[in-house]
């Protein structure tokens, strides 16, 4: 490779304790911008400790966090975060809820809500603005949550199993929708997901994480060529990249039933 | 979560024919049995008394409703404030529960004549006999509420870089609502017995309460039934107040699209 250019993201020996237990171990990773990240693992092994860090909602025990080489450790706001529950307020309508990064810094003015509105046209929930959330499908409800970190117009987005509670029809739709936002928009996706075939599938490179302590276990670059389509999943190189994944979720399994 | 859907005809017309059932059965059993008049009058009796003492009965149905209604309202805000004052401080809230899980043990009855003595025969002591009344209830509802909004929409604010104000405002007061009116609901009706009570140990307010005492202790028993009579609608339209309160401010429990006529409705 030539001349690496600055990173999107940038952790540094970050690490989080809780009493004496150390659900991340100090871990470093650099994102280039516009790179799609996948981050499995099973639980308990520090993946959203380490998004809660990176969102400044939680303080790292040690380590440092970079967006375009400035330092926001501890600082919130400055990334998008979504979890797996969409966390829609039930008493305001779709439109107030993508727009409530804006409600939360004290008004969303005329502009934010047409940018808003415009949003929610341009991926097929437009006739839905006026709506409350629990007039919603699961999977309708997922994508106003997504369009709520759109909004907020930053680089990079942290979403921590966004389809884990949906079925697996909507699930595969919703990864669709996600690459072509994504494509769309131009940001830099890090994203949390059980499902092995979910992370190939959507990413560029994928980190696999073991517990105790949390750590990165590896990185896998994924080379098979976008748009991907269904037969991805039977491409060689995606069998290999699963096998691998496997063997260190496996083994990780084994010791710690041997323990 | 919504109750059941009747057609309006049905929710209409199954009230009314209870209603005239229990009016029938009570004037039957009057007739029937030759009940004299001091014992149990008969609805006519009542409704002859009604229309000949109208004009009381009118002004002390509105100086009761007024008791309600600021009592409510002073109780409600007052214990919304004294939920949120629990829930920003655990030194605050450990120290007011128990007082509070005390007071209640005390009866009502009991505070209203010690109050009549601190604050006299006026308005004074039947507001605060209301408004402890709904107090309790709306403190223990309020603080449930704030401290069960889930703790992943909190830290979703915050990393949306929201202030403690703002997400106070904007996702914990709102999510209090809900709790809030099925206290409210719970309370309106009793408050109403509170005004009751209060204007039983200062009679002089002019009140249903105060009527209903005059008529029963002179045997005036179609008097008694009159005053029984409107402390019903009274409780009856205290509730309804409720209702339409929370149906106006909480339209999203109710309908799947914000209505038109509120400011949230975004025209394109
Ligand atoms: N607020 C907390 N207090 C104490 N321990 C925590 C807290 N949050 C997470 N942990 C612990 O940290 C470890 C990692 O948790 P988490 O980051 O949620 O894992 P994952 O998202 O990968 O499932 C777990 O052992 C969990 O019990
Ligand atoms: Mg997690």
């Amino acid at each position: 490779m030539s001349e690496t250019p600055q990173p999107k993201l940038k952790l540094t020996e970050v690490s989080r304790l809780f009493e004496s237990n150390l659900a991340l171990a100090p871990t470093s990773i650099s994102i280039n911008e516009g790179e799609f990240i996948c981050v499995v693992g099973p639980s308990g092994c520090g993946k959203s400790t380490m998004f809660n860090i990176i969102a400044g909602v939680l303080q790292p025990s040690s380590g440092t966090v970079e967006v375009d080489g400035q330092d926001i450790t501890g600082r919130a706001g400055q990334v998008g975060y979504m979890l797996q529950k969409d966390l829609l307020l039930p008493w305001r309508t779709v439109l107030d809820n993508i727009c409530l990064g804006s409600i939360l810094h004290g008004k969303a003015s005329k502009k934010e809500r047409e940018a808003g509105v415009e949003l929610a046209e341009r991926y097929g929930l437009g006739d839905f603005i006026n709506h409350y959330p629990a007039a919603l499908s699961g999977g309708m409800r997922q994508r106003v949550a997504l369009m709520r970190t759109l909004a907020m117009h930053r680089d990079v987005l942290l979403l921590d199993e966004p389809f884990g509670a949906l079925d697996s029809m909507t699930r595969m739709a919703m990864q669709q929708w996600l690459l072509s936002v994504w494509k769309a928009e131009k940001r830099t996706v890090v994203f949390v997901t059980h499902d092995i075939d979910e992370a190939i599938f959507l990413a560029d490179r994928v980190v696999v994480m073991s517990p105790r302590p949390g750590r990165i276990r590896d990185i896998l670059a994924v080379n098979l060529a976008r748009p991907r389509g269904r037969d991805v999943y039977t491409a060689p190189e995606f069998l290999q990249l699963k096998d691998q994944i496997m063997t260190y979720v496996y083994d990780e399994k084994d010791s710690s039933d041997a323990a | 979560m919504q109750p059941e859907k009747q057609p309006l005809w049905r929710s209409i017309l199954y009230p009314v024919i209870a209603f005239a059932l229990v009016i029938s059965l009570w004037w039957g059993s009057v007739e029937y049995f030759q009940v004299p008049r001091y014992v149990m009058p008969s609805p006519g009796d009542v409704w002859a008394h009604i229309m000949s003492d109208y004009a009381t009965l009118w002004q002390g149905f509105q100086v009761t409703f007024m008791e309600f209604l600021i009592g409510f309202v002073v109780g409600a805000f007052s214990g919304f404030f004294m939920a949120v004052l629990m829930d920003a401080s655990k030194t605050i809230r450990g120290v007011l529960y128990p007082i509070l899980i005390v007071s209640q043990a005390v009866p009502i009855i009991a505070i209203s004549a010690a109050l009549t003595i601190w604050l006299g025969f006026g308005l004074a002591p039947k507001l605060v006999i209301v408004a402890l009344v709904v107090f309790f209830p709306v403190v223990v509802n309020v603080l449930d509420g704030l401290r069960s909004v889930d703790s992943d929409l909190l830290r979703l604010a915050r990393s949306m870089g929201g202030n403690s104000w703002s997400i106070f405002r904007h996702v914990k007061m709102p999510a209090t609502l809900t709790p809030l009116f099925s206290a409210l609901k719970l309370s309106a009706t009793f408050s109403v017995t509170g005004a009751v009570i209060a204007e039983w140990s200062a009679s002089t307010s002019g009140g249903i309460g105060a009527y209903l005492m005059q008529a029963n202790s002179r045997l005036n028993t179609s008097g008694t039934f009159a005053a029984i009579a409107y402390l019903a609608v009274l409780g009856l339209v205290a509730f309804l107040l409720v209702i339409l309160v929370e149906y106006l401010v909480t339209p999203w429990r109710t309908k799947p699209v914000v209505p038109r006529w509120s400011t949230r409705f975004w025209q394109k």
